[in-house]
């Protein structure tokens, strides 16, 4: 096999120097990313009875300080009815945005390029289930090439036993992935392009998640079915290589970016551990337990997670004590806790900007699983950080603006669109070696 | 020559990318292995048509022109392209594997290349022979261009490819565009059955996939988008 010439590998370090690439950390790296400043914030958010028309919506955020409207809701576009919205993300070229429902299946596919402050709904696709062969509750939704991947929560019957759904940009089916024996469930899926390996992680299915939590909790029987691995694939085959043990709910997974950095992260929600899946000397894999994430004993149930650009701050949101841990994992296997803060009665997403310098949190988990009264507080909360505290900047109570419970976050610029390379959010193209 | 800076920078890029695999070597680099053809699937992912566009000679000549049994490696790029990670990467993969299929009594003969400009302003047919001449292709390699922007709009939409012409903040054009570094397997029915970026644009994983194609006994059939599961 030939070997990389010396010129060649410079090139590759310099590209590697100006391409890398984070967060918008949670992105595909198939997916060009705002660098700069982010205009709006979308937010896919749950519709709840009495709270404006109840249905689910797209909620657009502006952002940047530099608009009029800082701080505000730009617009808002129902779809009508509630789908348990939870996660969603953009095709390849960042001109549309694909929002799922965990109940209905359906997916809602919104033009963000036209007006970036206006998304406009352009498309409803409505035969997941049926064209899948029978997979339910699409939740990740990350850009390949020209397609969409999803990977899906549960199945027909509302069992764990799900599959990856790929759909081509024209919202048009091309083929389904079963989750192998042992490792039935799903949640998250990611891909590191350059290692040609993908991660799925494991949740539950239908019948639980969609379960009022304290009945659920109750119910000793049904909190046997949660899902416990982290399958590594061989991500252009789409083959099972391995099925590696992580109990109590792997949820969000994070690559790191740097490169070298042949690792990754993800949280189990149920036993509050913090674990790394590292790629090892032979190729295979190893799941790591790092650290407890709070007092596990409390459950705090984390739930997402936030990688900096550097691989060097991990941000980890948890549900139902509503705070945010940040972990220094300059050392991967030795992370280290450098802040705590309560962010509100409950928290759930967590998202920070490419430069790192702005976190974004929206409170709502799932709609029978959010708080209720005085701690079932809906907001969008928006923090500066300098890489030692978190500074509120501004905050929107999703419920008295008669919106609903606020979910995942993804950002938008006009300027992206138009092609302006100077004194506006940048760009990176996707494509270079993170 | 007025390509200067994609063609300084494929002097940069030797036929070995630093994406092939490097097996047996030290771990710090990856080293992903490389799969049977045929060993797995490739579904097609979207169709798309063919369309008239011209060649390094000024003549008419189709994106595709496939008969049964072939399959056509499209990448789209523009000479002015100064990005290391994008066209002059695409183009020095393509180059490698031009010499691949050339060698390759199952593949030659089977496998199009073709390189389509996007920037059809400047990569007239002469700028396009020019980049021919620079590549030195020994297999069924094309390079294409069109009229003008407009005849080239519809074949970028079928694909999916953007390539959007970046301004400055007075709004004046850079020369230069943004563009997902995209390449297209597609077969003799119009299917696209993949498409890489950078990250995992390889030669031999080009190969092997083309062959992957090959192995089916009538791509032509393949009529439905994935069919059921």
């Amino acid at each position: 096999m030939p070997r990389p010439s010396s010129l060649v590998l410079v090139l590759v370090v310099l590209l590697a120097a100006v391409g890398a690439r984070a967060d918008e950390t949670c992105q595909s790296p198939y997916l060009p990313k705002l660098v700069g400043q982010e205009e709006f914030v979308y937010v896919w958010t749950l519709g709840m009875d009495g709270v404006g028309d109840g249905s689910d919506k797209l909620v657009t955020i502006a952002v940047d300080p530099a608009r009029e409207d800082y701080g505000k809701v730009v617009s808002s576009v129902s779809v009508g009815g509630q789908h348990e919205a939870h996660h969603g993300g953009f095709t390849d070229d960042r001109r549309q945005l694909w929002l799922g429902g965990l109940d209905s299946s359906q997916i809602f596919v919104f033009d963000v390029a036209t007006d970036p402050a206006r998304p406009k709904l352009v498309k409803t696709i409505s035969d997941f289930v049926e064209r899948s062969g029978g997979v339910v509750g699409p939740h990740t939704f990350y850009p390949l090439p020209g397609r969409m991947l999803i990977s899906g929560l549960s199945n027909r019957d509302g069992s764990g036993r799900t599959a990856l759904v790929e759909y081509n940009n024209q919202g048009e089916y091309v083929r389904t992935t079963w989750m192998p024996d042992g490792a039935e469930y799903g949640y998250d899926v990611r891909i590191d392009a350059t290692l040609n390996r993908m991660l799925t992680s494991s949740f539950t299915g239908k019948t639980n998640y969609m379960r009022p939590l304290s009945e659920l909790i109750a119910d000793p029987e049904a909190m046997t079915r949660f899902g416990k691995t982290v399958v590594v694939w061989d991500a252009h085959t789409r083959k099972p290589l391995q099925i590696l043990e992580v109990p109590g709910a792997p949820l969000e997974i994070r690559w790191a970016l740097q490169p070298r950095h042949h690792y990754a992260f993800t949280t189990a929600a149920l036993t509050s551990r913090l674990w790394g899946v590292f790629r090892q000397d032979d190729g295979r894999f190893e799941a790591v337990d790092l650290a407890p994430i709070g007092d596990p004993a409390k459950t705090p149930l984390p739930v997402d997670i936030s990688l900096s650009a550097d691989d060097r701050f991990l941000f980890v949101a948890s549900f139902l004590d509503g705070m945010v841990r940040v972990f220094d994992v300059s050392e991967p296997r030795k992370p280290v806790v450098v802040l705590e803060r309560q962010i509100g009665k409950m928290v759930n997403m967590v998202s920070q900007s490419w430069d790192g310098k702005r976190v974004y949190f929206t409170s709502s988990l799932l709609a029978r699983w959010d708080k209720t009264g005085d701690d079932g507080e809906q907001f969008f909360r928006a923090f500066a950080w300098d890489g030692e505290a978190l500074t509120p900047t501004f905050g929107l109570d999703f419920e008295a603006a008669g919106l609903g419970r606020p979910h995942i976050m993804n950002f938008g610029s006009t300027a992206f669109y138009r092609g302006v390379t100077q004194n506006a959010a940048p760009i990176v193209s996707a494509g270079t070696t993170p | 020559m007025r390509a200067v800076s994609l063609l300084a920078l494929l002097m940069l890029a030797s036929p070995a990318f630093a994406h092939e695999p490097t097996a047996g070597r030290a771990s710090a680099s990856f080293a992903p292995e490389l799969p049977a053809p045929g060993s797995y699937e490739l579904p097609p992912i979207q169709r798309v048509s063919d369309a008239p566009l011209l060649d390094e000679r000024g003549a008419p000549a189709p994106l595709l022109g496939l008969a049964p049994g072939q399959v056509a490696i499209v990448s789209f790029a523009y000479t002015r392209c100064a990005d290391g990670g994008g066209c002059p990467l695409a183009l020095a993969v393509l180059q490698r594997l031009d010499r691949q299929i050339a060698t390759d009594p199952e593949l030659k003969d089977r496998v199009r290349l073709a390189t389509l400009s996007f920037d059809p302003t400047h990569d007239t047919p002469a700028v396009m022979q020019e980049l021919r001449e620079r590549m030195r292709p020994v297999a069924d390699w094309r390079f294409l261009t069109a009229r003008d922007a407009d005849s080239i709009a519809p074949v970028l939409a079928d694909f999916g490819q953007d390539a959007l012409p970046l301004i400055d903040d007075r709004g004046r054009e850079l020369g230069v565009y943004r563009h997902v570094l995209k390449v297209f397997l597609v077969d003799a029915g119009g299917a696209v059955r993949n498409v890489y970026s950078a990250d995992f644009l390889s030669a031999d994983l080009l190969a092997i996939d083309a062959r992957t194609v090959l192995l089916e006994a009538a791509p032509a059939a393949r009529a439905d988008f994935g069919g059921t599961p």
